[in-house]
């Protein structure tokens, strides 16, 4: 028995953890990524969409600025083609006019083909610029190199406009600075150059403007070339190219491919300095044939896209934590009664029977099993009190009874050899209660000098009652027997005054006879007793027959027969009970008369007490111990 | 339009220069000016390394070297004597009217070139006749003209300006190109090589050995030992630079940012590697067969400089080189 386990081995909580807690675990994480992914994807798909919308609105915000500046050019070709008298006057001043209109101009130049506007010039080339001092004329005779300049060359081999690729100028200061160049056509053939200059100094401004998502934005020229970038070391030195082969980075080369290419889109871009993860979102400027791109960190791209998912997961990890904590506690709050319950347990088996089950406040089955617990536990100790009580009542009056019988033993005669100086005869005689009080008897006493009454006698029932009945005939007998009328007369005696007052119903069988020890003469009556035996020196065996009188104490009326017989030298009268003959197996076999007039014979040669002791010890293992009826025998043997 | 904040710099070089070298005989103490064709790049990379890491200096040589740009020549800056050396092409330097030497052929291989794209569906020679070939002027016609002459074609020759723009963006067909520069700025915006085709004069017998450096007849008759000294430490210059090319490309952008010119370090490494490929052109990986003008291309060069009418005679080949 022990009082407590130390250790489950498969506790409730780990149970409903596993059973529930885990699938909820497997679910939910299920749920948490597959709605990671969706969402992620549909996050960074709206990002992409908001991000091209919003490079390409600054790229076309650009594109719509170059693409006015190129319209100038055109509509000054147009005028001068136009122009039926052009003179250098009409020249200059039709670009003064211009540049004044037009504060994002800082420069015009109308140039000429060799002897075009006039047939003794090989070059002509008329240009205004815009100076802090106003506007100011730049004669053109000393630069005749301008044929083979990309701003006339270009446009003139094209035989259409281009912008050329910007160069920082050398008069403004280191300002970075291009042109856009119209073809200037005379009844269709080219003629020459018509140029509008303007400044990129606001191009690092306007990208420095450009907000998306705390990154920066840049420009390449169409030919890769960086032509604003924050870095101003790149600016017109490198390109995605250059840094390609520098960095050995191929996918800026297939970046910046695609951005001369005109195209639009997003790439993945490690930055050219620090190796972080970056957007580059890139979309054309159509009038020059640049690119306008924006990088991103991507860290800032994902922020929004994190943020949700982040949420997310706290609400997920939350979720799942309160259920855990509530699986917890409800296994707890079966457990723990379960524990109180089985401490209880343990106290009982203990032998502690004043425990009760108290404070589990619930309104459960626990609560019922705990209530059905303490009803047992106070029915099981009221039981036990009960029974400690009617324990100590029977001991007490087990005890009583040991003193009855010690008293009835002393009733009884119960020193043998009786009567050691009559040597006529041996007597022995035995009585072993069922119970602890017996209800069988035997007496014998002398009535004169020679005349021996010897009694043996079954009281109905058993114990204290059958006890009394018995002292009470005993003395009775004892009285009638002395009268010296013999035994059917003793026994009528007898009868009457049991058979009157017998208020309780008893009777008793009783053998008596007087035994002559001078002559071996034996007169006897019989009411209702075990006919008793006469076993012979050779063994023959004579049974007393029974008269058919009745038992004492039924019938005061009853009349008595007196029977004779003679016990020669040698013989052996046996008086039993029936406690002998009926002794019984715990299978039900019967000892039987046979067998015990058989062992009184092949034993009867024997000393008196040693009879007795060889068939008590055989009824004890006949009976293998339980005792069910008193057993009495008297032997008496006339000496040889 | 293509005016350099360059000049400035150059300008106050000069003046101060030509008040240093005003002496017409150089004394080796003295400043010797070597001037170079263009600005800084790797073209120059071992005369700015033999200065750098003190290689003239080894020689008992305090030398300058000295930018250009278009408005500057080296033969002018030569001829007025605020340069004692400079660096040149044997077509032009046969052509001049002062007799000038060659001490050192650094160049060995046209690097001068023609490049096509392939998708105008130009292959060969042949392939270029009407197409529109822009030609830079001056001597950097000389080839295409004889290239054009011997194959017989007829392009329609269009000027070219000091850049690939018009190439890129199809105003030509065919362009000229310095293999060791506009051919790689070409690869630099964005074109493959392989959708280029590239016409290598040495390839069509047209081999003319590019820069050398050279000086006027009477330094070299009056300081044989001067020209001497700085042929070694020039080729000197040269070995250092190509065995460390590292070190020598972080000295030429120092001197392009210094220069304010306008490259990038893919560039330069790109033409280091190929200036190395036309010095050691013909005579291989060892110095002691570098900076030798060959007889058969002094030939070449004179032959079709008196076919195409520049000269009506040259100097002998060894009146011409001293060394």
């Amino acid at each position: 028995m022990s009082r407590r386990s130390p250790t489950v081995k498969n506790p409730i909580v780990r149970r409903l953890i596993l059973w529930i807690g885990l699938p909820l675990l497997v679910v939910y994480s299920v749920v948490a990524v597959t709605s990671y992914f969706q969402n992620k994807k549909a996050s960074i798909d709206r990002m992409n969409a908001y991000l091209l919308e919003l490079t390409s609105h600054h790229a076309a915000e650009l594109d719509s600025r170059f693409g006015a500046i190129s319209r100038t050019p055109a509509i000054v070709a147009e005028t001068i083609e136009g122009m039926k008298a052009l003179t250098e006057e009409r020249l200059y001043d039709l670009m003064e006019r211009r540049l004044a209109a037009d504060p994002d101009l800082f420069g015009m130049s109308v140039s000429f083909e060799p002897y075009t506007l006039d047939p003794k010039r090989a070059a002509f080339s008329a240009r205004v610029v815009r100076t802090p001092g106003g506007l100011e004329k730049v004669d053109s005779q000393a630069d005749s190199g301008y044929g083979t300049a990309d701003w006339y060359l270009i446009p003139k081999l094209l035989d259409g406009p281009y912008w050329t690729e910007p160069l920082f100028s050398a008069g403004g200061g280191n300002e970075l600075s291009c042109s856009f160049s119209h073809p200037l056509r005379f009844k269709g053939k080219f003629v020459g150059i018509v140029t509008a200059d303007i400044s990129l100094a606001q191009l690092e401004k306007t990208l420095q403007a450009v907000d998306v998502f705390a990154g920066y934005a840049f420009i390449i020229g169409r030919s890769g070339t960086f032509i604003a970038y924050p870095n101003p070391d790149f600016v017109l030195r490198e390109s995605p190219f250059s840094l390609a082969e520098t960095l050995s980075r191929p996918d800026l080369r297939a970046l910046g491919k695609d951005m001369i290419a005109g195209k639009q889109g997003i790439a993945a871009l490690a930055d050219f300095h620090t190796g972080e993860k970056n957007w580059l979102v890139y979309a054309p400027i159509s009038a020059t044939r640049w690119s306008f791109a924006a990088v991103i960190p991507e860290a800032n791209v994902l922020a929004p896209v994190r943020a949700q998912l982040y949420r997310q997961i706290v609400l997920m990890v939350g979720g799942l934590f309160i259920i855990l904590l509530g699986i917890v506690a409800t296994s707890y709050g079966i457990t723990n009664p379960l524990r109180k319950l089985t401490a209880f347990a343990g106290d009982i088996s203990a032998g502690n029977l004043d425990v009760r089950i108290e404070g589990l406040k619930r309104r459960d089955e626990i609560q019922r099993l705990a209530e059905v617990f303490n009803q047992t536990v106070a029915d099981l100790n009221q039981y036990i009190k009960d029974f400690t009580a009617a324990t100590k009542a029977k001991e007490a009056v087990e005890s009583e009874l040991r003193i009855a019988r010690q008293i009835q033993e002393s009733l009884l005669p119960r020193v043998f050899p009786a009567f050691p100086e009559r040597p006529e005869f041996d007597l022995y005689a035995k009585n072993e209660p069922a119970k602890d009080v017996a209800g069988d008897f035997y007496d014998f006493f002398f009535l004169d000098e020679d005349q021996l009454a010897v009694l043996i006698a079954d009281v109905s029932g058993k114990g204290v009652p059958a006890a009394l009945f018995m002292a009470v005939n005993r003395t009775l007998m004892k009285t009638v027997c002395q009268k010296g009328v013999g035994p059917a007369a003793s026994i009528r005696a007898a009868n009457e005054i049991l058979s009157r007052d017998n208020d309780a119903c008893m009777f008793t069988t009783m053998f008596l006879a007087v035994f002559n020890v001078k002559t071996g003469d034996l007169v006897y009556a019989n009411a209702g007793h075990n006919p008793p035996y006469i076993v012979s020196r050779d063994r023959t065996i004579r049974v007393l027959p029974s008269m058919g009188d009745a038992f004492l104490g039924v019938d005061a009326e009853a009349a008595y027969h007196e029977g004779r017989a003679r016990l020669d030298p040698g013989d052996l009268l046996v008086l039993y009970t029936d406690g002998v003959t009926e002794a019984v197996t715990p299978e039900g076999d019967f000892f039987g008369e046979e067998r015990f007039v058989r062992r009184v014979t092949d034993h009867r040669d024997e000393d008196l007490a040693s009879i007795w002791g060889r068939l008590s010890a055989e009824l004890d293992d006949f009976q293998k111990g339980n005792r069910f009826d008193d057993i009495t025998v008297v032997l008496l043997k006339r000496s040889e | 339009m293509r005016k350099l904040r360059i000049k400035r710099t150059v300008l106050a070089f000069l003046l101060l220069a030509g008040i240093a070298a005003s002496a017409p005989s150089v004394q080796s103490d003295k400043l010797v000016v070597l001037q170079v064709q263009w600005v800084p790049q790797a073209q120059f990379a071992g005369y700015i390394m033999a200065r750098e890491k003190g290689i003239f200096a080894a020689e008992g040589l305090d030398v300058d070297v000295r930018f250009s740009d278009e408005n500057s020549s080296p033969i002018t800056e030569l001829f007025s004597g605020r340069a004692d050396f400079c660096t040149a092409w044997l077509s032009q330097t046969l052509t001049l009217d002062r007799p000038v030497v060659n001490i050192c052929q650094v160049i060995q291989k046209s690097t001068l070139m023609l490049v096509a794209r392939k998708e105008s569906g130009i292959r060969k020679p042949e392939d270029m006749n009407g197409r529109k070939v822009a030609i830079w002027g001056g001597d950097f016609s000389i080839q295409p003209l004889a290239f054009f002459r011997k194959y017989g074609i007829k392009p329609v020759i269009v000027p070219q300006s000091y850049n690939i723009d018009a190439f890129l963006v199809g105003a030509c067909d065919v362009a000229s190109a310095m293999y060791y520069n506009e051919f790689n700025k070409i690869y630099l915006s964005g074109v493959d090589q392989e959708d280029l085709v590239p016409f290598f004069y040495s390839d069509y017998g047209l081999n003319f050995p590019e820069d050398g450096i050279y000086c006027l007849r009477e330094t070299q008759v009056n300081d044989p030992e001067l020209c001497r000294k700085m042929r070694r430490a020039i080729l000197k210059g040269w070995e250092y630079a190509f065995a460390h090319p590292g070190e020598t490309l972080d000295v030429l952008m120092d001197y392009c940012a210094g220069y304010r010119v306008r490259t990038n370090r893919a560039q330069q490494k790109w033409m280091l590697e190929a200036i190395r490929q036309a010095v050691i052109f013909g005579s291989g990986e060892d110095p002691a067969g570098w900076g030798v003008l060959r007889k058969d291309d002094f030939l070449r060069v004179a032959e079709e400089l008196i076919r195409q009418g520049f000269v009506k005679t040259v100097p002998t080949f060894e009146d011409f080189v001293k060394d």
